[in-house]
C-alpha cells in the first residue's frame, strides 16, 4: 500500500499535469482566429509559480521542464528557451521558500511580478542575441503584467478549491523533515 | 525536501542543484539546435502535433459548439441594432444583385462563345481547422489534411471568400497554415483598379500592412487587394481584402476572409511553375544523348599495348 502522504504528493503532481493539459487544450482550440487586441494571461505560468511558492514538492523541476518543453513545441515558441527560463524562475522562487513563508500576500505578488517581467526581459534578450523573430517588447511585457494581474485569482482558487496552501509552521513531510 | 536534518551533511541539495543545472543546459541546447538546424526541429514539432492534436479532436467539438452558442446568445442582446444594419445592407445588396445577375448572364454568354474549360489543375482540398497556434504572438492554424492528402508546403488556403494564408509545415495528417496576420507572412499582391504591386506583410495586427507601393497617390482606401501571382507562389487574382488607412498612417488591408469564424479552409492545389534548369536550355533544344558509349580506358591501353607489340 502507498502511504497517504506519498499518495497525496503524487496526486497533486498528476493534478498539475492534468491542469496543464487542460490549459494547453483550451488554448489550442480554434475559437477565434483574429489577432487578440490584448494578449491574454499565461494561466499555466501563474499556476506553476503559485504552486512553487506554496508547495514546491508538487511541481518538481523535471515535471516543469517536461510540461514547458511540450508547450514550447505546441505553441510554436522557440523550443527549450521558455522551459529554461521557467525552470530558472521557479528555482529562484523555490530558493526563497524559507523567506516566503511568513510574508504577506502583497509581497509575494510583487515578487512574482518581478520574476515574470525579468523572464520576459531575459527571453527578449536571448531572442535578440540569436536574431530570432520576436514580438514587440511592449506587448510581451504587457502580457507578463496581465499574467501577474490574474495571479491573485489563481492563488485564491488553488488555495480554496484545490487546497494548495502554504504548510502551517511545524508541519513535517513523510520523513519527518520540516516543510 | 533537501534540508539537512540535523546530521550536518547535506547530500541532496548539491545533487539537486546539478540536476537543475543539467536540465537548464539541456533546454538551452535544444534552443541552440533549433536555431542552427531549424527545419529538422520544426519537423519534429510537426510530428508531435500530428500525434497529439487529432487525438483531442473529439473533445474539442462539443466545447467549440458551446462557445458558438455563447457567441450566438451574445448576439441576441444587440438584435435590434443588427436588424437595422441588416436592412441597410439588404438595400445595398439588392443593387449589387442586379449587377451580379447582369454580369452572370454576360459571363455565361461569353463562356458559351469560346467554350472555355477552367484550368483543371486549380482544384482544391478542403480541411477543417483543428487548432490554432495557442500563442498571442503567433497567428497560425492547424488543418486536418496533410501529406497523405497530397498537401505541400507553400500552397495557398482560402475560406469561402478570400485568402487566409499559406501552408507552412506539413505532417502526415495535419498541416499548419501561417495566417496573413502572422509577423512572418509576406504575400505579393496587386491593388485594383490601379494595378499597383505591393507586398502584404503581417505584423501581428488584425489588418496586415501594404509595403513597397510604388505610387501612393494611385491607391486609396476601398480599393480591392488581390493576390498577384508574382514569383509563381500563388495563383493570381484571389481576393485578399480591401485597402484601409491605418491609424498609424500606413496603408493596411482589411481581410475579406472571416477570421472570427474560420472552421473550414480550402487549400488550393497550385500547379508547379516550370523550372528552367540552366542558361539557354529554353532556346537550345535538349541535346541528344550520344549513341556510342565512350571507349573504356583499359581498352585504349590494351590497344596501345597491342600496337607497340606489333610494331
Amino acid at each position: 500500500m502507498v502511504d497517504p502522504v506519498t499518495a497525496r504528493l503524487w496526486g497533486f503532481r498528476s493534478l498539475y499535469l492534468l491542469l496543464a493539459a487542460i490549459i494547453v487544450f483550451v488554448r489550442l482550440l480554434p475559437l477565434d482566429m483574429t489577432v487578440p487586441v490584448l494578449p491574454g494571461p499565461d494561466l499555466l505560468l501563474a499556476l506553476t509559480f503559485c504552486w512553487t511558492i506554496r508547495r514546491p514538492a508538487y511541481v518538481p523541476v523535471l515535471l516543469v521542464a517536461a510540461v514547458y518543453l511540450a508547450t514550447d513545441l505546441m505553441f510554436q515558441r522557440p523550443p527549450g528557451l521558455g522551459a529554461a527560463l521557467v525552470i530558472a524562475g521557479t528555482e529562484f522562487l523555490r530558493s526563497r521558500r524559507s523567506q516566503n513563508r511568513d510574508v504577506p500576500f502583497a509581497f509575494e505578488w510583487g515578487l512574482v511580478t518581478v520574476v515574470l517581467v525579468g523572464m520576459v526581459a531575459a527571453n527578449h534578450a536571448v531572442l535578440a542575441l540569436f536574431a530570432v523573430d520576436r514580438p514587440s517588447f511592449g506587448s510581451a511585457v504587457f502580457r507578463g503584467l496581465v499574467t501577474a494581474a490574474i495571479y491573485p485569482a489563481v492563488a485564491f482558487l488553488s488555495a480554496h478549491v484545490l487546497n494548495v496552501r502554504k504548510p502551517s509552521p511545524g508541519k513535517t513531510d513523510a520523513l519527518g523533515h520540516r516543510l | 525536501m533537501a534540508r539537512s536534518a540535523g546530521n550536518g551533511i547535506d547530500y541532496v541539495s548539491p545533487v539537486r542543484r546539478i540536476l537543475v543545472g543539467v536540465t537548464i543546459v539541456l533546454c538551452l541546447a535544444i534552443f541552440v539546435v533549433w536555431r542552427i538546424d531549424s527545419p529538422r526541429v520544426e519537423r519534429m514539432r510537426t510530428e508531435l502535433l500530428d500525434r497529439v492534436v487529432p487525438s483531442f479532436e473529439f473533445a474539442g467539438a462539443p466545447i467549440r459548439s458551446l462557445a458558438d452558442m455563447v457567441d450566438d446568445f451574445q448576439s441576441y442582446q444587440r438584435i435590434y441594432e443588427q436588424n437595422q444594419d441588416l436592412r441597410r445592407e439588404l438595400q445595398q445588396m439588392k443593387a449589387w444583385k442586379e449587377a451580379a445577375v447582369q454580369l452572370e448572364q454576360e459571363n455565361a454568354k461569353l463562356l458559351a462563345l469560346n467554350s472555355v474549360r477552367l484550368d483543371p489543375k486549380l482544384t482544391s482540398v478542403s480541411g477543417v481547422v483543428m487548432a490554432d497556434s495557442g500563442s498571442p504572438f503567433r497567428q497560425s492554424a492547424l488543418l486536418n489534411v496533410g501529406s497523405r492528402d497530397g498537401i505541400r508546403d507553400g500552397w495557398a488556403t482560402m475560406d469561402g471568400l478570400g485568402l487566409v494564408g499559406r501552408i507552412a509545415g506539413v505532417g502526415k495528417q495535419t498541416s499548419r497554415v501561417i495566417l496573413l496576420t502572422d509577423a512572418a507572412s509576406r504575400i505579393p499582391v496587386t491593388i485594383q483598379p490601379s494595378g499597383q504591386r505591393a507586398m502584404l506583410s503581417g505584423d501581428n495586427a488584425s489588418a496586415p500592412t501594404l509595403d513597397f507601393i510604388e505610387d501612393f497617390d494611385q491607391v486609396r482606401p476601398g480599393d480591392r487587394v488581390v493576390s498577384s501571382g508574382d514569383g509563381g507562389l500563388f495563383p493570381s487574382g484571389i481576393l485578399v481584402g480591401q485597402v484601409i488607412a491605418g491609424t498609424d498612417g500606413r496603408l493596411r488591408t482589411r481581410l475579406a476572409a472571416d477570421y472570427e469564424r474560420l472552421e473550414f479552409m480550402r487549400v488550393l492545389r497550385s500547379h508547379e511553375g516550370e523550372v528552367v534548369p540552366a542558361d539557354g536550355s529554353l532556346i537550345v533544344p535538349p541535346q541528344p544523348v550520344p549513341l556510342l558509349p565512350p571507349v573504356p580506358e583499359e581498352g585504349i591501353d590494351q590497344l596501345a599495348a597491342g600496337q607497340s607489340e606489333n610494331g
